[in-house]
C-alpha cells in the first residue's frame, strides 16, 4: 500500500499519546493502533473527521501517498 | 434473529441421523442390486412383480437401483457440508469463505440429485416399471436458489473481509 498514515508524527508534534487520542475520539486503542502502524485497509470519513477535529489538522496532514513504499514492499 | 442453541443441536442431531440413514440406504440398495444379479426371480417375487415379467422389467429395476446408488454420495456431500455449516454457526462464526464453498458444493450436489431424478423419469418412461414418478419443479428451483445463495454468501464474506480492515 502506497498510502502512508502520519498519525505518529502528528501525535508527537502535539505531545499526545495514542491512548489520549483514543479517549478523545472515542475509537478503540486497538483500532487506532492498526491505523498508526499502517495495517488498516480503509478509513471511515467519521474516523478521519474525529481525528482531524481533535488534532486540529486536515486529512492531508494525516495521509500521504508514496509509490516508492509500494515498490519496496513488492521487492 | 438468532438461532436458538436447542434448535441448533436438534438440527445437528437430525443431520447426523440422516447421514447414517443415507449410508444404510446405500448399503440396502447395493444389497438389492446384488440380489437382482444373483437371485432375480426371488427378488421379483419379493417385490411383488409377476414371475413371468418381461426381462426388461428387471433391467429397469437395476437401472433405478444404480441411479439410487449414484445419489448416495451426492446426498452424503449435501448432508455433511450442511452439517459443517451448522457446526460453524454453533462455533459463532458462520460467515467464512469455507461456508461459501460448502454452499456451492451443496448446490452442485443438489443439481446432481435433480439430474438423477430426471434419469429415473427416463427409465420409468422406457421400461415397464410401476413407479410413481413426476418431475420435481421445487427441486430445480432449490438448485437455482442454492447457487444464488452461494454467490451472495461469497460476496458478503468478501465485503466483511474489507470491513475487517476498516478503522
Amino acid at each position: 500500500m502506497a498510502v502512508l498514515v502520519k498519525l505518529d508524527d502528528m501525535l508527537h508534534a502535539r505531545r499526545m499519546t495514542l491512548s489520549e487520542l483514543a479517549e478523545r475520539v472515542d475509537i478503540t486503542l486497538a483500532n487506532l493502533s492498526i491505523l498508526k502502524t499502517g495495517k488498516a485497509r480503509a478509513i471511515r470519513f467519521s474516523t478521519l473527521d474525529a481525528i482531524c477535529t481533535v488534532l486540529e489538522c486536515q486529512p492531508g496532514d494525516l495521509l500521504a501517498h508514496d509509490p516508492s513504499t509500494r515498490q519496496e514492499k513488492e521487492e | 434473529m438468532s438461532i436458538r442453541p436447542d434448535l441448533l443441536s436438534t438440527t445437528r442431531l437430525a443431520l447426523r441421523g440422516l447421514v447414517g440413514l443415507n449410508i444404510l440406504l446405500g448399503a440396502g440398495i447395493a444389497g438389492l442390486f446384488a440380489l437382482s444379479l444373483y437371485a432375480p426371480i426371488w427378488l421379483q417375487t419379493a417385490l411383488g412383480a409377476r414371475t413371468q415379467a418381461a426381462p426388461s422389467l428387471m433391467t429397469g429395476m437395476r437401472l433405478v437401483m444404480l441411479i439410487g446408488l449414484a445419489g448416495i454420495p451426492l446426498a452424503y456431500l449435501f448432508l455433511t457440508r450442511l452439517l459443517a455449516m451448522v457446526d460453524s454457526v454453533r462455533d459463532g462464526d458462520p460467515f467464512i469463505a469455507e461456508n461459501a464453498r460448502r454452499l456451492q458444493v451443496i448446490a452442485w450436489a443438489m443439481l446432481g440429485i435433480q439430474g438423477l431424478n430426471l434419469a429415473e423419469g427416463l427409465v420409468c418412461a422406457v421400461f415397464p416399471l410401476e413407479l410413481d414418478w413426476s418431475p420435481s419443479v421445487d427441486g430445480w428451483l432449490g438448485v437455482l436458489l442454492l447457487f444464488v445463495l452461494a454467490r451472495v454468501f461469497d460476496i458478503g464474506i468478501r465485503m466483511r473481509a474489507d470491513l475487517d480492515g476498516t478503522v
